[in-house]
């Protein structure tokens, strides 16, 4: 490791930690660090209360984050386009389908996550089929076939969302908002092994989508099994999205800004810009989380607003400042 | 002796064939040229001998070894290819371009050791882009682009180099330039070259062997003088044709009108 790329991961690191700190201490309460850490009597305990109520939320806002970022970096140097999105191949849609067709069906809310993730695999192989071409991945293909999906699953939910109840209809609408209200320590655990296992995998790939963000030919010419390649990528990025999409409903922008942030700050080698885009999501993810918590309390504003809210702007400025 | 073999090779994309019967003989150290109008399937030729695309049927043979049972890495360690040109979405540094002909050579495909660099640095020296290491490959010019590429098969540290149209578009100048570091580094490093050209002048004034393609097919194959003649150039191009003998002594093609 050079000393440049351990350089951005630190800093990386260090901005989710202030993140993870704003995390614990903004809200409807707000502590101070001296309260939480050294605080004696009832409002030290008053303090670490809270901060033990949030922490699950926190974790699974840097978890969601960090999976969103990382699956769209990947995707991005898969399909050499800085457009590439989580969300624009399918998976979200069919997450938040699945979502919807349980509560429908009455399921017990419990079995939402499942339901939520069983939803993005069956999209996600669906996208693949639709993208298969003469026995061939075809990464033009996937980004359409990820359009059609999409676009039969919004509809998809409206229907089903059209004929609910109000009460099944508010929790859908969780669904297709994004919402990490719903965080409990059991949740954040388990996201963990899922958002481990696939991260891990796409880390493991990053010397490869360095060649593939040159070109899938560039990739094949230096020796690399591509069917392979695609399929692993492919669907490692698909169980993040899967997963934060089960957990957190559809936050959108994340999986797109931050691998676009993160390439201006650290340069195009996959090796640095896969694991910083995690770090910078989870810290993202975790402050828009503490933002919505604490603009305006009691009331708490959709999480995929926020991050759009401050997605959009960041991204418009990063777009004039290269004219 | 024989380094490349094809016998009976078709390709598709999609329903479209692209070849559909190529034989080719290829010996070691040689330079070929592949000639044909445009579709006719050399460019599809280099890809299927890269492994870039799969052959649908036929055989290739590297050292007598069927390249279909060769993993893809060994493959990518013994031949180099260099496209025409690469579309670069993102920023990358030239010298990151050609560390990534190390690739194969390093396990999980890493392209970054001490060794690697001291390669890629000297096979950019060879084709006189060491000074532009530091630049982004996606602002350098065609010329410029064509000598990365070239250098990162340099660095490839392969004996075959597969080359699609490396002079054209070039102006005189950097035309020049740039065969003139190809021929050079054929002959310092003793490599076997397949290049696919449009100019019948320069498979004459270059190559040792000619390979006429028509329509995905092989139609002659040899040395220049045999190969091309102006009744395999009718047949190859639809072109009426002569040959003239310029004041240096080589063989000018000079195209007349197209055949009826």
């Amino acid at each position: 490791m050079t000393r440049g790329r351990a350089g951005a991961l630190a800093v990386a690191a260090a901005l989710l930690l202030l993140s993870l700190a704003l995390g614990f201490l903004a809200g409807g309460v707000r502590l101070s660090l001296p309260d939480l850490f050294s605080g004696q009597g009832p409002a030290g305990e008053t303090a670490r209360l809270i901060a033990s109520l949030r922490f699950p939320r926190v974790l699974l806002a840097a978890l969601v984050g960090g999976c969103l970022a990382l699956a769209g970096a990947a995707l991005q140097a898969l399909l050499k386009n800085p457009l590439a999105d989580p969300f624009l191949l399918g998976t979200s849609g069919g997450a938040a389908t699945g979502a919807a067709l349980a509560v429908m069906a009455g399921l017990s809310p419990f079995l939402s996550p499942a339901a939520a993730f069983a939803g993005a695999v069956v999209a996600s192989l669906g996208v693949a089929a639709m993208a298969r071409r003469g026995g061939r991945l075809d990464l033009q293909r996937l980004l359409l076939a990820g359009l059609i999906a999409n676009a039969f699953f919004s509809a998809l939910l409206l229907l089903v969302f059209s004929v609910v109840s109000g009460e099944a209809a508010r929790t859908m609408i969780f669904w297709m908002m994004g919402s990490l209200a719903d965080a409990t320590p059991g949740r954040a655990l388990v996201l963990l092994p899922y958002a481990a296992a696939a991260g891990a995998v796409l880390l493991l790939s990053a010397s490869r989508l360095n060649l593939f963000a040159v070109g899938e030919e560039n990739a094949a010419a230096l020796g690399v099994d591509t069917e392979k390649s695609k399929g692993i990528v492919f669907l490692a990025a698909s169980l993040l999205t899967g997963a934060a999409v089960a957990f957190a409903g559809v936050i959108g922008f994340v999986g797109l800004l931050v691998p676009h942030a993160a390439r201006s700050a650290v340069g195009n080698d996959q090796r640095v810009l896969l694991p910083v885009s995690a770090i910078a999501g989870a810290a993202l993810l975790v402050a828009a989380d503490a933002l919505a918590r604490s603009l305006f309390t009691p009331a708490e504003l959709p999480i995929g607003a926020v991050t759009a809210a401050v997605g959009a702007p960041l991204f418009a400025w990063m777009l004039l400042r290269n004219r | 002796m024989t380094i490349l073999r094809a016998r009976g090779l078709e390709a598709s994309y999609g329903p479209t064939p692209a070849l559909a019967g190529v034989d080719a003989d290829v010996e070691k150290g040689e330079i070929a040229a592949v000639l044909g109008e445009n579709g006719s399937g050399k460019s599809t030729l280099l890809k299927v001998l890269a492994r870039i695309v799969p052959a649908s049927a036929g055989e290739v043979r590297l050292d007598d070894r069927p390249l279909a049972s060769m993993p893809r890495r060994e493959t990518a360690r013994r031949i180099a290819y260099v496209p025409q040109s690469v579309d670069l979405v993102f920023p990358i540094r030239a010298l990151d371009l050609v560390l990534q002909g190390r690739a194969p050579h390093n396990r999980g495909f890493a392209s970054d050791s001490p060794e690697d660099r001291r390669r890629a640095l000297e096979a950019m020296r060879a084709c006189d882009v060491e000074s532009l290491a530091e630049r982004d490959a996606s602002a350098l010019s065609g010329g410029e682009q064509r000598r990365v590429f070239l250098a990162r098969a340099l660095a490839q540290d392969a004996d075959v180099w597969l080359l699609d149209e490396p002079a054209s578009g070039l102006d005189p100048r950097h035309r020049l330039e740039l065969l003139e570091i190809l021929a050079r580094a054929h002959r310092e490093r003793r490599a076997t070259i397949l290049l696919v050209t449009h100019e019948i002048d320069l498979a004459a004034d270059l190559a040792d062997r000619v390979l006429l393609l028509r329509s995905g097919r092989t139609l002659a194959q040899g040395p220049p003088a045999e190969v091309l003649t102006p009744e395999n150039l009718r047949r190859a191009f639809s072109v009426e044709s002569r040959i003239e003998v310029d004041s240096a002594g080589r063989r000018r093609w000079v195209p007349v009108a197209p055949a009826r």
